[in-house]
């Protein structure tokens, strides 16, 4: 019979115990909204319509909008469009391990798919689908914006609650 | 004419996910200690130290603050910079500057992070603000899904490709020293059976919260070649910025979107006289927070075509002993310090140009090679290392 070795009996250490410090950090903020995106926040609460605006030189839609055109560096002015309230799906996912939402302040598995959705005339919004069964989420499938109720609203883009599928 | 600058010193901790055994400052002394021990140098010799970490991700902001001491900062200047996942690369280019521009013959460069601290992902969640993307709660991981299931359906790539890219980071991760994840993964079948995170990721196709650091020294050309036997010198670097996209974040599925990456390593390739990537450069440490976003990096850092990342995967070209080696280190999905993470990519670039990479050393001689990092809305940083300029 092969001799232990002497060594082999310390190596089994006694897990050291760590002191650690546990603390919560609740915290208020207030953001303030702007001079471009409080348009679209005050267009969203009252009339329900997403609108961005267009810079002045490229014609581009600015999606956030925003004070500079980046792509001109020029002062992008208020050219407002009102955007479509329907798109295409192009990429999607959702969660299956819930996350932290420090919006929220809580940890959920949000049930609603998100997606990058093309609204048509070539804007994208980031934004939630309504459809909730995996195998009928489909890259290219149509959607339509969904709004809040009146009192709900005042939250700028997530007024919208999410996309609701309607036929192609 | 600007100096010319090199890695003299090389040190990382041991990456792992918990460090309950030692405060913030004290694990990256570890590192900083690393560093001066293998260049030889001590504490008194660096004249500025830089820093780079993600912010908040401690839960508090400047988590660094109370550890002058341990860091090296004490008496001595320097600042920290914070650019989101670029961050621990912003810092190589920060150190590199200062040296390269004459202000100090010698750096101190620093990445960070201790995700044990907390919830990290809440931190960079909170980088859609308020007034914008509110309760679109993926963190990066939402974002990388996308891109994965973007690439699914265009590239013809299929899963299994994926699980090859996961295997072989495994792989050169259990031959890390420093590595946090080993698994010892041993099939496809293995990776395809871990379950979705944010779908289609799985568990496997993502990278973990590591907690570690990783310093290096830089040094301008004569006391580099009086210090170090075998300097790396820093070639060139190049940072690109954009907005967020407006088709995706780290994947377009438009075509019309301009990748950082495009733009980074274009300007980057034309400096240096690069035309063919994986023949002009020997290997490369990629910044892939996911297997599927490797194989995209391949196509955007013009490796090869456009849709055609999965076929080098599928012919091994990309492993440790492969024509061009990615990632032998066992890149970001084995290891993932977030503000260390792009510091480690350029220093095991450095490693495997020197020759002391270890157990993950590849077996072709390295002579020059790529470090790259991406964070943010699809920010790109680059670092081109040489053993000689």
């Amino acid at each position: 019979m092969a001799k232990k070795n002497p060594k082999e009996k310390n190596t089994k250490e006694k897990e050291p115990e760590y002191i650690s410090v546990q603390f919560d950090a609740p915290r208020k903020y207030r953001w303030s909204t702007g001079k471009y995106m409080g348009r679209t926040y005050q267009e969203a609460k009252e009339n329900k319509k997403l609108v961005a605006n267009r810079c002045v030189k490229c014609k581009e839609v600015l999606w956030p909008p925003v004070e500079v055109c980046g792509r001109c560096k020029v002062e992008a002015g208020e050219d407002w469009v009102e955007l479509s309230q329907t798109g295409t799906v192009m990429q999607y996912t959702y969660l299956v391990y819930p996350l932290w939402d420090p919006h929220y302040g809580e940890k959920f598995a949000n049930p609603y798919p998100n997606a990058m959705i093309l609204l048509d005339g070539g804007v994208y919004i980031r934004h939630f689908l309504e459809e909730t069964d995996q195998k009928k989420l489909k890259v290219g499938m149509r959607v339509q914006a969904v709004w809040r109720e009146d009192h709900e609203r005042g939250e700028g883009t997530a007024d919208v609650k999410y996309f609701r599928t309607i036929d192609s | 004419m600007p100096n010319r600058v090199a890695i003299v010193g090389i040190g990382q901790t041991r990456h792992q996910n918990t460090r309950l055994d030692v405060t913030l400052p004290e694990m990256i002394n570890e590192a900083v200690r690393a560093a001066l021990a293998d260049a030889e140098l001590s504490l008194k010799d660096i004249e500025a130290v830089f820093t780079s970490s993600m912010e908040t991700f401690e839960g508090i902001y400047l988590p660094d603050h109370g550890g002058a001491a341990e860091i090296g900062t004490y008496m001595k200047p320097g600042f920290k910079v914070g650019t989101g996942g670029t961050s621990g690369a912003s810092v190589v280019v920060e150190g590199f500057s200062m040296v390269s521009g004459g202000l100090y013959d010698l750096a101190l460069v620093i990445g960070f992070e201790k995700q044990d601290c907390g919830e990290t992902t809440a931190a960079i969640t909170a980088a859609a603000t308020p007034i914008w993307g509110k309760g679109a709660v993926t963190g990066a991981i939402g974002e990388f899904a996308k891109q994965a299931l973007s690439y699914l359906e265009t590239s013809g790539a299929k899963e299994e490709h994926a699980a090859m890219v996961r295997l072989k980071a495994d792989r050169g991760a259990c031959l890390n020293e420093y590595s946090h994840l080993k698994l010892g993964l041993k099939s496809i079948d293995e990776v395809l059976q871990s379950g979705y995170l944010v779908w289609p990721l799985r568990m496997l196709d993502f990278c973990p919260q590591s907690s570690g650091a990783c310093a290096l020294i830089f040094a301008e050309e004569k006391k580099a070649k009086k210090i170090s036997k075998k300097p790396v010198w820093i070639a060139d670097v190049e940072v690109v910025h954009q907005e967020p996209f407006r088709a995706g974040t780290f994947g377009d599925p438009t075509g019309k979107e301009t990748y950082t990456q495009h733009v980074a390593c274009e300007r980057l390739y034309k400096r240096n006289g690069i035309t063919k990537p994986m023949k002009d450069i020997d290997m490369a440490e990629l910044y892939e927070p996911s297997n599927w976003e490797e194989m995209s990096l391949y196509e955007h850092f013009h490796f090869c075509e456009k849709n055609e990342g999965w076929k080098l995967v599928e012919q091994g070209v990309t492993e440790i002993e492969g024509a061009f080696p990615v990632n032998p280190s066992g890149g970001v999905i084995a290891t993932n310090p977030i503000g260390a993470t792009p510091t480690i990519r350029v220093a095991e670039a450095a490693l495997q140009i020197r020759g002391d990479a270890g157990g993950h050393q590849v077996p072709k001689d390295i002579k020059t090679a790529l470090a790259t990092a991406l964070g943010g809305p699809n920010w790109t940083v680059l670092t081109l290392l040489k053993r000689s300029l």
